[in-house]
């Protein structure tokens, strides 16, 4: 790759407390920056599992996770949590956003908790994001419980991105949303992370949209551990 | 940590529907606490206020607290009487300033009356030593020419509309069931200012005229064929046989305890002598028992109230699972997690201890009147005392302390969670 | 013994032993708080000195005196002398005399209230007696042995109460058949009392 890691695996092994075996064990995995990757494998196999772990919401066992340069393990919990939220942005299958917050709080989340991705303009970057996102100005006083999934979806596509993170990982954002609102989300999000610059983990069971990504990865191929009995996520 | 009293403002008031309950409950054990605790002192302030000035209290030998309810009270009976050959001797011992004796068994239309000479007038005290002073006319005069004189308490007055020259009629006995002295009615000569004590709810007149009252009566009733009118009775002897007690100040009040003595080792009949400030002592740790035990139940009521927000918290922590979820998301860590928890338990406790100051001091304000003019409990809307502020602060302190429980357990789930919630 | 006798006895053992010290009274331990250090000479102006409450009295004074060769036992319950006597030593009791030395001293002393004055929780006039339930149906103490006490602010505390008071004492004269009145005091400080001569 000729553009630097944000995100790199070596050696990473990982097992949830009490099981036989680990359920991660993978000998390398990179992502550069900018780059959008496809990850995908059946149910089971640790999707989310790695995603926790790449987030440093999880620590591995043996091995090392680097964000930027830098190991989740050489952390302390509290610390681990303070960078995540500076370069990681999240988002969920579903259910992304507070009910009690309106859209655009929701959306200017993150930048009351980090200092970095916190600046003066805020506010008029968080309503850029959500023009971008497709979402009408009509729309951003609203509570978010006011809001239809796949537009709840995009805001929280806003949500991620405000503050220019290095890293934007989506847990199976489309698994809820119909053919039509799915195309026109990841239309959104791939173009908003590449205006961003940021790297892009998505996770999906559905191949259909893999050909949309620079670069797809099947867990199982490299995921070296057997596919536990039953998941944790 | 602005942003987090935000979002658990907002959270809350997003459950405000189930949280407003337990907000209602803290209130009303909040009004409870403060109610009791405001009572409890303003009742024992009221007692200890209605006698002031007076060494020793001195009656037939029953019991102190007896003696004292009955005698500046007006509750309760005397099982016996103190002769006037008593009185005597007592105005007459070396130590004794001054004595006021004082009768009672008649009522006016609900009112106590009260017998006494002219020298209540100048010695009685009460609260901080104040003396007697009328809002209007004169005291009642001496000798048979101010017989059948009257002097009204404060709320005799107010309620029943009187005025100097109002003529009025007394009733013998305290109960429902009284026989009127009909054909020897006072008049009103003056209407004492108010003492917020039971002199307020009094009708006082002279020993001679208690005695010309009951004249031509026997044991309780009129006596059969026998009327004395009231231009007549002036020709009789009237000076009292007996008194029901008597107010005794001393010249020096250092030797209050060999006076006590003198009078309870008096060979004429059995009486006692009380030290009021040392009665109402005695008075208080019998209430007391009371007092404390009303406070444990206000107590037990706030805990169930605290308890009941407590649960309420955390039954509702599995639905926002999601929720602490998206917080994690966003860089809120366990710790924020306790917190937004225990912030929003200390918003929800202070609102209702809020809400309960509020309704105790309009409780208060509504009530006082009330009170005082049908028990003599003078309630006053002030600003809390010092035991009341610690009331409130341990009650907020316990609320907040409280709400920890739900919040651990919230900060282990979105441990347990991470980023990918059950639900 | 019967009734009466015992209350000779009370009394007059009461006296002995507030007045039996004779030259000097005894130093007490901790445990004995209503004892205290050995008579010394008033402390420099400032500072009140501790006093014990035999101080209260004058040194020459014996009520005992008049009661000499009297044997307790020998009397009847129902014997008229017996209330006689009792009579005679409750008004030598009245009638004990103030210590003039006493005078304008700065002291301090524990002893109990006796509330006289008492308005929203506060006393603001009482005695100070130095055993418990001296207003009860034990013999009253004798008139050198209460403080008569106005506190400069007023103290919250409740009857029978044990405190430290500190402040000028002053013997007043009252010509009445009472004899001199006794000691009173306008006191600086009035403390709950917490064990141990201090």
């Amino acid at each position: 790759m000729s553009a630097p890691a944000v995100l790199q695996a070596r050696a990473l092994r990982f097992a949830w407390p009490g099981a036989p075996a680990p359920c991660i064990d993978i000998a390398q995995f990179e992502v550069a920056a900018g780059e959008a990757v496809f990850l995908h494998g059946p149910s089971g196999c640790g999707k989310s599992t790695l995603l926790s772990l790449l987030a440093g919401v999880l620590v591995a066992d043996a091995g090392s996770v680097q964000l930027l340069g830098q190991d989740w393990r050489t952390l302390p919990a509290a610390a681990r949590d303070r960078r995540r939220v500076a370069h990681v942005g999240y988002i969920f299958q579903q259910f992304n956003l507070l009910p009690y917050l309106s859209v655009i709080d929701n959306v200017l989340l993150p930048c009351r908790f980090s200092r970095a991705r916190r600046s003066p303009d805020a506010r008029a970057q968080a309503e850029q994001l959500l023009a971008r996102m497709g979402l009408d100005a009509a729309l951003w006083p609203r509570s978010a419980l006011q809001l239809s999934v796949g537009q709840q979806q995009r805001v929280a596509a806003a949500r991620a991105l405000i503050g220019r993170p290095e890293v934007v990982i989506a847990d199976e954002p489309t698994s809820a949303l119909d053919e039509d609102r799915r195309e026109a989300f990841l239309d959104v999000l791939l173009s908003a992370c590449e205006a961003n610059g940021s790297a892009l983990v998505f996770v999906s069971h559905d191949r259909r949209i893999a050909g949309r990504f620079s670069r797809q990865v099947l867990l199982p191929a490299i995921n070296r551990a057997a596919a536990p009995q039953g998941t944790h996520a | 940590m602005k942003a987090l009293l935000a979002i658990a403002w907002k959270s809350a008031w997003n459950r405000r529907f189930t949280l407003s309950l337990t907000v209602l409950s803290i209130a009303l054990a909040t009004l409870l606490l403060l109610g009791v605790e405001r009572i409890r002192t303003e009742l024992r302030d009221n007692f200890s206020s209605a006698v002031s000035g007076t060494d020793l209290i001195v009656g037939a030998r029953t019991g102190s607290t007896q003696l004292l309810l009955y005698s500046v009270f007006r509750i309760g009976a005397a099982t016996n009487n103190v002769s006037w050959k008593s009185v005597q001797a007592l105005g007459e011992h070396p130590g004794v300033a001054w004595v006021v004796p004082l009768s009672l068994g008649d009522s006016h239309r609900g009112f106590a009356v009260l017998a006494t000479t002219t020298g209540y007038f100048e010695h009685f005290r009460y609260g901080d030593r104040q003396p007697l002073a009328l809002r209007a006319g004169r005291p009642f005069g001496d000798g048979v020419d101010h017989l059948f004189e009257a002097v009204v308490g404060a709320d005799v007055a107010d309620q029943l509309g009187y005025a100097p020259g109002q003529r009025i009629t007394l009733a013998h006995g305290t109960g429902e069931l009284t026989t009127g002295h009909d054909d020897k009615p006072f008049t009103v000569v003056g209407v004492l200012a108010r003492t917020g004590t039971p002199v307020d709810r009094t009708v006082h007149i002279g020993l001679e005229a208690m005695q010309a009252l009951h004249l031509d009566w026997v044991g309780g009733a009129p006596m059969p064929g026998v009327r004395i009118p009231a231009e007549q009775v002036r020709k009789f002897d009237l000076a009292p046989k007996s008194v029901t007690a008597a107010l005794v100040g001393l010249k020096n009040r250092a030797a209050v305890f060999s006076v006590q003595r003198w009078v309870s080792t008096y060979g004429g009949e059995p009486l006692m002598a009380i030290l009021p400030g040392v009665a109402l002592d005695e008075l208080w740790q019998v209430v007391g028992v009371g007092e404390k035990a009303l406070l444990a139940m206000s107590g037990l009521v706030a805990l169930v109230s605290l308890g009941g927000l407590v649960s309420v918290v955390l039954a509702g922590l599995n639905e926002r699972r999601r929720e602490l979820a998206v917080l994690r998301a966003v860089g809120a860590g366990p710790r924020h997690v306790l917190a937004l928890l225990a912030l929003e338990g200390a918003i929800v406790t202070g609102l209702g201890v809020l809400l309960g100051g509020t309704l105790a001091a309009l409780g208060i304000a509504a009530l006082g009147p009330w009170l005082q003019s049908r028990f003599g409990l003078a309630l006053a809307l002030s600003a809390p005392t010092l035991n009341e502020w610690a009331l409130l602060a341990a009650l907020l302190a316990a609320g907040w302390l409280a709400s920890l429980l739900p919040g651990i357990r919230a900060y282990r789930l979105s441990l347990a969670d991470g980023l990918s919630p059950r639900i | 013994m019967t009734l009466r006798s015992l209350l000779l006895a009370g009394l007059w053992a009461g006296m002995a032993a507030a007045f039996a010290a004779g030259p000097a009274p005894e130093a007490t331990t901790a445990t004995s708080p209503l004892g205290g250090k050995a008579a010394a000479a008033p402390a420099a102006t400032g500072q009140p000195r501790l006093i014990a409450w035999e101080e209260l009295v004058p040194k020459d004074w014996d009520p005992m005196k008049e009661f000499q060769g009297i044997d307790l036992s020998q009397l009847d319950d129902a014997d008229p002398r017996a209330n006689e006597l009792l009579m005679k030593m409750q008004e030598v009791s009245n009638n004990a005399p103030t210590n003039p030395e006493m005078n304008g001293a700065l002291v301090r002393i524990p002893g109990f209230i006796v509330p006289l004055e008492e308005n929203k929780g506060e006393v603001s006039e009482f005695l100070l007696v130095p055993y418990f339930g001296a207003c009860i149906h034990t013999p009253p103490p004798p008139a050198n042995q209460i403080l008569h006490v106005r506190p400069v602010t007023p103290a919250k505390f409740r009857a029978m109460d044990t405190v430290w008071i500190e402040g000028t004492l002053q013997t007043v004269r009252n010509d009445s058949m009472m004899g001199v009145s006794g000691y009173h005091m306008a006191a600086r400080s009035v403390t709950k009392y917490t064990g141990g001569a201090k």
